[in-house]
């Protein structure tokens, strides 16, 4: 792990510990629903600020609470097209399978390429600390493999390539 | 499985078969190629002539360039007149094959190489024509060689596919060929990026002598006025040029140096799709890492259930075992010993 990234995710874990605090709320505008307030956001009152941890300008995390449930939604770096293409491929096969995946949100924020959503009901179920590991493990382990396929395709480019001319030599 | 063979397997499959000795079946099979080629193997007539006809999109072009000489010449007695609805035919005699095993071996290879051959027209014509202009430059300084000699001969289209095209232009000290490429995605077009940039640098890199490729999106000078090529300006259309200089251009090599280049653009195709390909599992496996970590999550919640349902359990149990009471005066007493 890079000495800038260790910071920032440090940054987030903490910011996301305070941040799942969650109760059970009901819905105040329409009796016997309980929805994720910050999805619904009918009652300004309990959404709370929302705040942005960014690395740099291409490399960002919003987290987004409110009283019952709490939205993080993280722009992962893309630095050339390629890396536009892998992280856009990769972000649409993790979407596709959300719901087993529980807290994974099916659209991304705009402006971000994912996007998670936490109620209070996924935090009675899972331990609070595991949620945190789990998110953080996952911004580290997709940009591993988001710049581990960008080397293998320049390396497979290259050999593929010399292999080619080869026979001119 | 790097490098893409250039003769077609089937047929060489399908004919060494039939020359090995075993007795004479009817054939028909339609067999396809790169670059939309579609060959036909079949026996019309009687079981031992077998005729194999070739359709090319772009026969007319590879005519108008020497094909037919080229044709000729590889396969001289065996030219009948093209099957309708194909381009080119030829016809093989069982009972009048060649004797020893090498000469046979010989033959299905050469017809095997069918399409090879006929694209190798234009290219043979270019290597002529280079020679030619060699000779007619050597007789004069760079500066006043006269106008034909200096630019070089005309440029030779070959419209290979519905929207891409190879064309060939000879000069004096070099023949150029130029591949147009359609990417039909963006994701196409960008690892096509990525793979072509890798060719460019190769030369610099690690082969000296290989030819110089060069890639751009718009059409490059050679092919400035030659009809059908506009630039569209949108960049889904590359253009790749090898540049041949004379070490590659010797009699001796043209055969190999020919059948090579024809490859490129199936070859540079084929391996852009087996990446998206690899990537594509990559991914797929990686998602299942992600979900069983997710199961991690879920077994830490039975855990934490059953850590609950331990505290419910305590809760639950009678709290006035062994307690000690008091009475009013202070002494105290145990219940139920």
């Amino acid at each position: 792990m890079s000495q800038s990234l260790r910071p920032y995710l440090q940054a987030v874990r903490s910011s996301l510990t305070a941040a799942l605090c969650l109760s059970n709320f009901a819905s105040q505008t329409a009796e016997r629903h309980n929805v994720p307030e910050v999805e619904a956001r009918t009652s300004p009152e309990v959404l709370l600020t929302p705040l942005t941890i960014a690395r740099n300008e291409n490399e960002r995390v919003l987290i987004e609470p409110s009283i019952n449930s709490i939205r993080i939604s993280i722009k992962i770096k893309q630095a050339d097209e390629i890396e536009h293409i892998l992280v856009h491929k990769f972000t649409r096969f993790l979407t596709q399978r959300a719901e087993s995946f529980f807290i994974l949100r099916r659209k991304p924020i705009k402006g971000y390429d994912i996007s998670f959503l936490i109620t209070n009901f996924h935090t009675e179920e899972m331990l609070k600390n595991k949620l945190v590991d789990f998110i953080i493990e996952f911004m580290e382990e997709v940009d591993k493999e988001i710049s581990e396929m960008k080397l293998f395709l320049n390396a497979r480019a290259r050999f593929v390539a010399e292999s080619f001319l080869t026979p001119f030599d | 499985m790097l490098l893409l063979d250039y003769q077609n397997v089937l047929i060489q499959s399908v004919l060494t078969e039939r020359f090995s000795g075993a007795p004479p079946v009817s054939i028909d099979q339609t067999v396809s190629d790169f670059d939309g080629v579609i060959f036909h193997i079949s026996t019309p007539d009687v079981k031992t002539k077998i005729v194999i006809s070739i359709q090319i999109r772009c026969y007319k072009d590879l005519v108008r360039y020497g094909a037919e000489e080229v044709l000729n010449r590889e396969y001289g007695p065996y030219v009948i007149p093209p099957e309708p609805g194909y381009d080119f035919s030829i016809q093989v005699d069982l009972e009048n094959l060649p004797e020893s095993k090498e000469d046979r071996e010989e033959l299905v290879k050469k017809i095997s190489l069918l399409k090879r051959n006929a694209m190798a027209g234009p290219f043979e014509q270019a290597y002529q024509e280079h020679y030619h202009l060699k000779q007619e430059a050597a007789k004069f300084t760079s500066e006043e060689a006269p106008q034909g000699v200096r630019e070089g001969g005309e440029v030779k289209a070959i419209h290979y596919r519905e929207e891409e095209a190879i064309y060939v232009k000879a000069s004096h000290d070099r023949v150029t060929v130029i591949f147009s490429t359609v990417f039909r995605e963006e994701t196409d077009r960008v690892f096509g990026k990525v793979f072509i940039q890798e060719f460019v640098d190769a030369r610099r890199r690690a082969i000296q002598n290989a030819p110089q490729v060069l890639f751009r999106n718009d059409p490059p000078l050679e092919l400035q006025d030659v009809p059908g090529v506009k630039n569209t300006g949108t960049g889904d259309i590359g253009y790749v040029t090898f540049v041949l200089f004379p070490r590659h251009l010797t009699p001796q090599r043209m055969p190999d140096v020919i059948s090579h280049i024809q490859t490129f653009r199936d070859y540079f195709h084929y391996h852009i799709k087996a990446s998206k390909a690899y990537i594509h599992t990559r991914m797929r496996r990686r998602t299942a890492d992600f979900l069983q970590g997710k199961q991690l999550l879920f077994i830490a919640y039975i855990v934490k259930l059953a850590a609950n349902q331990c505290a419910v359990l305590r809760r639950a149990r009678p709290e006035n075992e062994e307690k000690e009471r008091k009475t009013a005066s202070g002494r105290t007493f145990k219940v139920g010993s």
